[in-house]
Parts: structure tokens; sequence; C-alpha cells
């Protein structure tokens, strides 16, 4: 079976698991405060999340193909298609641009007018951090990232269809891929400086958005397990044998060990540095999050280190797809960490409780009476201090929605490709 | 190496690691107990072919590693606040997070030469050792498949090789 229809069952689910998505959603909306943070920072949660999962697949496509990589050529439809995501990801954050402009949320705290007048070190930043910047990157450089990806993939396509000994659609490939490195690597670090970073507004860190962008590759490959271990267990892909799977989980293993690098040299810096503006970030994580804040690295460091460790786990289908979803849950959470406390203290701020970050201001030490008045009454917030099963339910949503995507594209060719000039190399892979 | 563990040996070369694959997976077939097999470089798919376990080397691996890490852990502990507790940049004196660059280090340093004396040791290779071998050039171009004379006849052997389409048969007592 070299061609997957999307229907029955397998249609039926994932809609459902829109529809749960768009019911917790509206769940949340309800149940929210006055500015609907709960919604609003669970949407900018998700959509981030898979919007740069989709980026990641885009960009190890086109590291593959400049890196003269032949393993991955049987199942490369599966980040094709992940990579066509692009385009709805852009819209969902452009609806996020929009509310930054119609003022339908306080996600960020650069977007208050008021506070950027008074606030030194958010008006130094504000020639970065508007709402301008933040529409132009969100339009121009994810529908560079879809432009990018459509090519590779039509080429893909066309390849299939007339690709001769010549092998001008891999040329053609090429060169798009390696204009794609650049670009991706450059644009997506802005953009992850807009869309997550920003929320903290007052704090930066120049290694945020490496380790954002190790998140979201570890989470792509943690998808492209689970989806193609589906997908054989239905009869697909017998072309993909545990010699692939094990180059994934290789992937997934290294790739975790980098990302809990990245994850401790931006902590270590900013721990032995000791500067108040930039230990306020892990203060307010160490403090206020203090469960979140170990698990996330146990369950995306221990868990993928020890259980990969060997051969016969990164061969195997059980162990690779536990860790997998244990990963991809694990990264998600990492992304929970990202913006919810940010979230949390920029909505407390507009609402007046004054739970501000210590701003170096005069007349601060009744506010922050006040402020600690307030939280001691509601330290643990609902979907900020834990993901509650509202937000579960929204990235159940998201999820269906992801693969909803995925799959439209993926059943509109043929899962194996003809005519690439690395598929027999592919199909003969071996790794031990 | 005594001359009483001395074994006479033939030995076909193949130009060709695909040849050679075909060739181990017939003798399988024929119950042609190989004594051994020699390539130039690592052949996808040979081990499984051959029936080999899997090196247990890399366990050795991570026995070294983890003592790397409790060497370095417990040593620096124990330096840093029972030897000679020093405060450095205003940190207290049992500093975790500045203890796991050199954790880090240790456990790679360990893990790296542990493995290497281990297999040096496993292999018989070391620093002036000189070891037998068939032919000079399965270290550059050609794939051997080896056979003991005590095990597999001369004549089977010869059929064998002349079936699979080696390219040269030699005897050699190592």
């Amino acid at each position: 079976m070299n061609q997957y229809t999307f229907s029955g069952t397998h249609r039926n689910v994932i809609l459902g698991a829109i529809v749960l998505g768009v019911l917790c959603m509206i769940l949340t909306w309800i149940g929210d405060d006055q500015y609907h943070t709960r919604f609003w920072s669970n949407f900018l949660h998700n959509s981030v999340f898979f919007t740069m999962v989709s980026a990641m697949a885009l960009f190890f496509s086109a590291a593959c193909i400049t890196a003269y990589a032949g393993w991955h050529t049987t199942f490369k439809r599966v980040w094709e298609a992940y990579s066509m995501f692009l385009i709805v990801g852009m819209g969902l954050l452009l609806i996020v641009a929009l509310g930054v402009y119609m003022h339908w949320h306080h996600l960020y705290h650069w977007a208050d007018e008021a506070s950027v007048a008074t606030d030194p070190v958010l008006k130094g930043k504000s020639s970065f951090l508007n709402k301008g910047w933040y529409t132009f990157g969100t339009l121009i450089f994810v529908g560079l990232w879809f432009f990018l990806a459509t090519r590779l993939r039509g080429l893909s396509l066309a390849e299939d269809k007339d690709g001769d000994s010549s092998f001008s659609h891999h040329q053609t490939m090429r060169k798009y891929a390696a204009v794609a490195l650049p670009v991706i690597g450059f644009t997506s670090a802005a953009m992850i400086w807009q869309w997550v970073m920003s929320v903290d507004a007052h704090w930066y860190s120049t290694l945020f958005a490496w380790y954002t962008t190790a998140s979201a590759f570890v989470s792509m490959i943690a998808l492209t397990i689970l989806l193609i271990i589906f997908l054989k267990s239905k009869g697909y892909y017998d072309q993909v044998n545990s010699n692939h799977l094990h180059d994934l989980g290789k992937y997934l293993f290294a790739i975790s060990v980098f990302w809990t690098y990245l994850w401790f040299s931006q902590f270590m810096l900013i721990w032995y540095a000791n500067i108040g503006e930039e230990t306020i970030y892990f203060k307010e994580r160490y403090n206020n999050y203090p469960v979140l804040f170990f698990l996330n690295l146990g369950i995306n460091f221990l868990v993928p280190f020890l259980i990969l460790m060997r051969n016969d786990t990164k061969r195997k289908v059980g162990s690779l797809s536990f860790v997998a979803i244990v990963v991809l849950l694990g990264h998600w959470l990492d992304y929970f960490l990202m913006i919810k406390p940010g979230t949390l203290i920029t909505r407390n701020h507009a609402m007046g409780h004054g739970h501000e970050a210590p701003a170096p201001d005069t007349g601060h030490g009744a506010a922050e009476a006040a402020g600690h008045a307030v939280e001691h009454v509601s330290s643990v917030v609902g979907g900020f201090s834990y993901p509650g099963l509202l937000e579960v339910g929204t990235f159940i949503g998201f999820l269906g929605l992801f693969l909803f995507v995925a799959l439209t594209v993926l059943s509109r060719a043929a899962l194996v490709p003809k005519n690439d000039p690395y598929l027999q190399e592919s199909l003969h892979h071996h790794v031990i | 190496m005594a001359n009483n563990n001395s074994k006479e040996i033939i030995y076909g070369l193949y130009d060709d690691d695909e040849d050679l694959l075909k060739a181990v997976k017939a003798a399988k077939k024929q119950h042609l107990d190989i004594h051994d097999v020699f390539t130039p470089f690592p052949v996808h798919g040979l081990d499984p072919v051959l029936g080999l376990e899997e090196s247990r080397l890399h366990q050795a691996g991570f026995v070294y590693g983890a003592l790397g890490t409790l060497t370095a852990f417990l040593g620096m502990t124990w330096i840093f606040t029972k030897d000679w507790p020093n405060i450095f940049g205003g940190k207290p004196y049992w500093s975790v997070p500045a203890f796991i660059p050199i954790t880090f280090e240790m456990t790679v340093l360990f893990a790296a030469i542990g493995m290497t004396v281990t297999f040096y040791i496993v292999n018989g290779l070391g620093p002036g050792v000189v070891n037998k071998h068939l032919d000079d050039r399965i270290t550059d171009d050609k794939f051997c498949i080896a056979f003991d004379k005590s095990q597999v006849s001369a004549a089977d052997a010869e059929a064998f090789f002349r079936a699979t389409g080696a390219s040269e048969i030699n005897t050699k007592t190592i």
C-alpha cells in the first residue's frame, strides 16, 4: 500500500479531537478572567508549538537534502506533510497578532502603550517589540517558510511524475534547501523572540531561541516516530523498517541531550552571574512552579537518555513509542513553562494586583504589600500553575488539527517517493 | 600465540562487500563453519548474518562513565564541603550547577579511556604487539572468509570459494 487514504475511523477520531479542543477552548473562555488570559495563553502556546514543529520538519528536510543524506527518503513525505501545516500555523498566529492590534488579549506587556511610555526597558526594546514587527514577522517570515516548503514538496511531487536520470528536480531542490537553512535558522530565532520570549518582556536570553528550537525539533522527531509507527501498524510503509526507526531514535536521543545542554547552559550562566534582571526568570519558575520545573528536566532528559541509550530500545516499537510520547508531552510542558508564568504576571499587572516582577521603581512597598495579600489568597492558579484538563483538551484539539492537515496532505501523494536519487540508498538502509 | 595454538587456515578473497555478504549467507546455508571474516571496513548487515552477539563494550563504557560521574561529583562534594571549603562568587559550598560541567567531562574521559583500554586488552592489541594476520590486503581492498582446516575440508572450502566467486584462494598457518 503506497497510497494512504484518510477516511473512516482515522478521520472521525481526528475530527472528534478537534471538536474536543474547540469545546475545551469555549469552556476556557467562559470561565476565564476579564482578559481571557487563560484562553489566549493556551491559544498562543499550542499555535507556537505546532508551528515550530512544522518549521522544524521543513528545516530537517532541507538539512538532509543539503547533507546528501538518503536514510530518510522512504518517509520524507511525512516531513513534507508536516511542513504544510505552516500556513495554518501562520493563520493561528496572525489571530494572536490581530489581537495585539484590537486589544483582545493582554499576553504581551510590550503591547500596552501606557506601560511602554513609562517603562525605560520596554521603551528601549520598542523598536523590535512592537505590533508592526510582530505582524510583519508572522506574515512575511512564516510566509517565506511556507513558500520554501511548497517549493520543496512541489519539486518532490514533480519528481515522482516525470523525474529521470538527470535528477534535475533534485538539483533544484538542493538550491531551495540551501536557501531554506539560513532563512529558517535566523528568522525562526527572531520569531521565537517575538512570540515566546517577549512574554517576559523585561527579560532576555541570547540562548533562548536555540533552546526553544531544540525543544520543537525533539517534538517533531517524536511526532514523526509516532506517525510512522501508527501507519506501519495499519499496513503502510513496509519499506520503513527498524533501521530507519533506529536512526530516528538516535535523533530523539541526541537532540534531547542537546536540548538539555542548552537548558543547562542557559540556567547555569544566569545562576552563576546572579544578575537580578536575568535570575528573575528562573526565580519565578523555581519558586512558583517547582514541580513542573524539575519534571521538565526529568522527563525530557532522564527518560530519553536512560531508555534510549541502548541499541535495541531504539529499534523496538514499544520502548521507542513510549519515549516519543513522554518526550512530546514533555516538550509541550516545556513551552507551557516558557509562556504561562510570564502571561500570568502580565495579567496580574494589568488587573492591578501588583504581582509584577520587582520593578526598580519608588513607592513599590505599598503595591507589593497589596500584591502579597492577593498572592497568598491565590498563589496557585488553575491553567497557569499547572496544566489543567482544559489545557490538555486544547492540546488534543491542536494536535488533531495538526494531524488533520498532515494526513490530508499525506493522502494526496504516494507515501514512498519515486525517482528520488536517494531512494535505493534508503530502501537498503542498514544501521547495524 | 604459542605454536601449539597455531591453525591451518584456508581463506578466500573477494573483491566486493556485496559478494562477501552473499558468500557468508551461502556458507551458513551449507552449514560450513566459518572461522572468521575480515573486511577493510565495517560491512553493514554482516554481524547478524554471521550470528555475532552484540558487543558488550558499550556496557563496560556505561560502567566506566558512571564511575567517572561518581568520582567527579563525590570528589568535588568532598573537596568543597569537607576538605577545603571555599566560597566562589558568593555561591554555597555545595554548588551543584557549578559541578555539572566537570562531572560531564569526567564522565566522558572515564568512558573514553576505559573503553579504549578494554578494547585493546580484549583484542590483544597494544604498543609493540605484532599480531599474525592472513593477508595485508584485507586492510585495503579485499574481503576475506577464512575456514579452519580442521573444521572444514580443503576440498569443501575450495568448491565453496569457486561457487561464490572468490578471486583468490590461499592457505596459511597462523
